[in-house]
């Protein structure tokens, strides 16, 4: 038994050598180490934010970074925006770019293109000791947890957004009758998740029953024949329409237009893309769900902020904390116009408030 | 293709039995498939789904009408999902729409397809002048359509209010919709051409024997340019047709489109070596591919089997259709 006494003895030794080092800093007040990860803690208006995503040219992505610049301006800064046109090896570049710089108080809060592009981002920004957020794709394996400046990934439930419409849609028909589902790409984990979600919202709501699924593979145009099909097979059978998107619902609800069922059949998709949410809000499609992009372009800045100015310590943020699902909103007739224009809330952004919409661990 | 490149073919024997038998593949494929599928499944027989894969076969149909000429030339076109995209965007922004205050109405499909024709001109201007492979020329010209397509959607996506256009999709005449409509005057357009017209009679010596053409003193030229122009026209108007069918411009109004069409026309018996098929070979290949997808969703084939099951029919049915002229179809090889 002499290994334990020397483990001990080197445990001791260590967090002797800590408390030295705490007490140095605490003595060099306003200094340059408040030992926060490693890092000395910034000046916040020496922070830098970053806000990455794919491109400006979809609303939703657009309301990314309109969020990001909202919670700079709340600090007194200004975001620096980037966009990659979905070209993966454009976003490395952009990445490997910004971190060549001076990366001691940088915050990223980044879309990675597809989840084997979280790697590398994750490795270039802990190398470079800079504050770094990611949301929708990692790889299962890779964890925040392992690195002391990769602050958290965000994600979002496709198993509970595609319950949370099915259910709302199994409301809208009255508890029962018959649904056909349009589902996404097939091999798509969130098309798998969304749809595991309606067999659970099935099992719930047993007055209601699947006619029919098929693959409109997130496309509206898809949709749109798809749906004529299903229509003439199971004909007026069909209450409602569960479709893994968006975009597939705005293709199903053409359809029931030109079957002169508009208004007959209830629709509902997930993304609240605008479009969507205008139908929503006029009655025509029933619920969509909304992830809060602008948000999310605030969030992940905010997280950084905390952390590279020492209000948020990495090693006090709890384990559910560095990986999770968000919360995300149903958008029925009665909310829509709250979502019809999208807005950020400075309250959210708060250190203390940052990881409220927490909904459970990413597992 | 380019003229120097044109493969010289021997000269064929010409017999009549065998014509008629080449030609009566697809359509008894067709028949047949048909029938398979109707005593499967009653709801695909009933009136309702008929008319609905009728309705459903238009866009295709009119694109297919397109890419035949072209093929007949013994040149390839996948310019269809580029020339759709630009043209369902420039008619989405000149209908009166949700973006800006234009109301042009007839005049906005016009010039949509006026511009999808530009973009076959472009395409055949290529191919002739800077002896760039049709191949190249016009997958070229789709990533340009999708480009000025992409700069026109400007992130806020452009939904029309026009109720002409978009009652083109809803409003029925004898049954069928207005869109099923004007796909039938295009075939009947494109095949007037092609059996009356100079351009449709060069279209298929070209694509036959462009040496001979060349040596009769014929400037293929201009036909082979006048024939991607054609072309683009009709994608042009496919573009218009999607836009009415969805409400809205989409980038992506063309996607798959170029590559369902080739696979139309090839099922129908439109060779890609050029020369022969036509027009009506076509149309029937586009019901056929309509009839397998709408029939497998139908008798309830698995999404997750479907594709593949597709993939397979089509597959057997070209085979079956090319048997009698192994020795011609050059593609195979």
């Amino acid at each position: 038994m002499n290994v334990t006494p020397r483990s001990a003895a080197a445990i001791m030794s260590l967090s002797l050598a800590a408390a030295v080092l705490a007490g140095c800093s605490e003595q060099a007040a306003g200094g340059n180490d408040t030992a926060a990860g490693g890092s000395a803690a910034c000046d916040p208006s020496a922070v830098k934010l970053v806000g990455q995503v794919r491109n400006e040219s979809n609303p939703y992505e657009a309301s990314w970074l309109a969020g990001g610049d909202a919670f700079a301006k709340s600090v007194g800064l200004t975001q620096e925006r980037l966009t990659y046109d979905g070209d993966s090896t454009k976003q490395q570049e952009q990445i490997s770019q910004i971190l060549a710089g001076d990366t001691k108080c940088l915050v990223m809060n980044v879309l990675p293109n597809g989840d084997s592009d979280t790697a590398p981002i994750v490795k270039g920004a802990d190398q470079a000791g800079a504050y770094l957020v990611t949301q929708w794709n990692k790889p299962a394996d890779l964890k925040p947890a392992d690195y002391k400046t990769w602050l958290s990934h965000i994600t979002y439930n496709g198993v509970e957004s595609g319950q949370q419409i099915g259910d709302a849609l199994a409301t809208a028909i009255g508890g029962s009758g018959g649904i056909i589902a349009l589902q996404g790409v097939l091999d798509t984990a969130a098309a798998k998740d969304r749809f595991v979600g309606l067999q659970n919202s099935l099992k719930k709501n047993t007055g209601v029953t699947l006619l029919d699924q098929q693959a409109a593979n997130f496309s509206r145009a898809e949709a749109l024949t798809v749906t004529k099909t299903l229509l003439t097979k199971h004909g007026d059978k069909v209450k409602g329409i569960w479709a893994a998107n968006d975009d597939m619902a705005l293709g199903a609800l053409e359809a029931l237009q030109q079957a002169g069922k508009a208004g007959k059949v209830a629709v509902v998709g997930i993304d609240a893309v605008p479009d969507a949410v205008s139908a929503v809000k006029a009655g025509t499609m029933t619920a969509t769900v909304s992830s809060d992009g602008s948000w999310q372009g605030g969030i992940g800045l905010a997280i950084g902020f905390c952390a590279a100015t020492g209000k948020l310590k990495v090693e006090d943020i709890a384990a559910a904390n560095r990986a999770f699902f968000a919360e995300q909103f149903l958008i029925t007739k009665d909310n829509a116009a709250e979502f019809a224009a999208p807005k950020t809330n400075p309250a959210d952004f708060e250190c203390g408030n940052v990881f409220n919409r927490v909904a459970g661990p990413l597992t | 293709m380019t003229v120097t490149s044109e493969v010289v073919n021997a000269p064929r024997r010409q017999s009549r039995r065998g014509a008629s038998f080449r030609d009566a593949g697809p359509p008894v494929a067709l028949i047949v498939i048909f029938l398979i599928f109707a005593a499967l499944s009653p709801q695909f027989r009933s009136t309702d789904n008929v008319q609905n894969i009728v309705d459903a076969a238009a866009v295709l149909a009119v694109v297919t009408c397109g890419i035949t000429f072209v093929l007949m030339m013994g040149s390839i076109d996948l310019s269809a999902a580029g020339v759709m995209g630009a043209c369902a965007l420039t008619v989405s922004l000149l209908v009166a729409n949700n973006r800006n205050d234009n109301d042009f109405g007839l005049l906005g499909i016009a010039v949509a397809v006026l511009l999808g024709c530009a973009f076959g001109c472009v395409s055949g201007l290529a191919l002739v002048l800077l002896k760039v492979p049709s191949f190249m020329a016009t997958l070229g010209m789709s990533a340009v359509g999708l480009g000025v397509a992409t700069l026109m959607f400007a992130g806020v996506q452009p939904n029309i209010s026009d109720t002409m256009v978009k009652g083109l999709a809803i409003e029925r005449f004898l049954g069928f919709s207005y869109l099923t409509w004007i796909a039938a005057v295009c075939i009947l357009v494109g095949w007037l051409i092609q059996r009356y017209t100079r351009l449709g009679r060069y279209a298929f010596a070209i694509g036959g024997a462009e040496e001979v053409l060349l040596l009769s003193g014929v400037k293929v030229n201009p036909y082979k340019v006048a024939v991607f122009a054609l072309a683009g026209a009709f994608y042009g108007l496919g573009g218009v047709m999607v836009t009415s069918q969805l409400g809205a411009g989409l980038v992506q109004a063309g996607d798959g489109y170029d590559f369902s069409a080739i696979t139309a026309a090839v099922v129908g018996g439109t060779l890609l070596t050029g020369g022969r098929g036509g027009i009506l070979h076509s149309a029937v290949g586009v019901m056929l591919v309509m009839v397998l997808t709408n029939g497998l969703v139908q008798i309830g084939v698995s999404p997750y089997w479907q594709g593949g099951v597709e993939g397979l029919i089509v597959v057997a049915a070209v085979a079956a259709a090319v048997i009698p002229q192994r020795r011609r179809n050059q593609v195979v090889k």
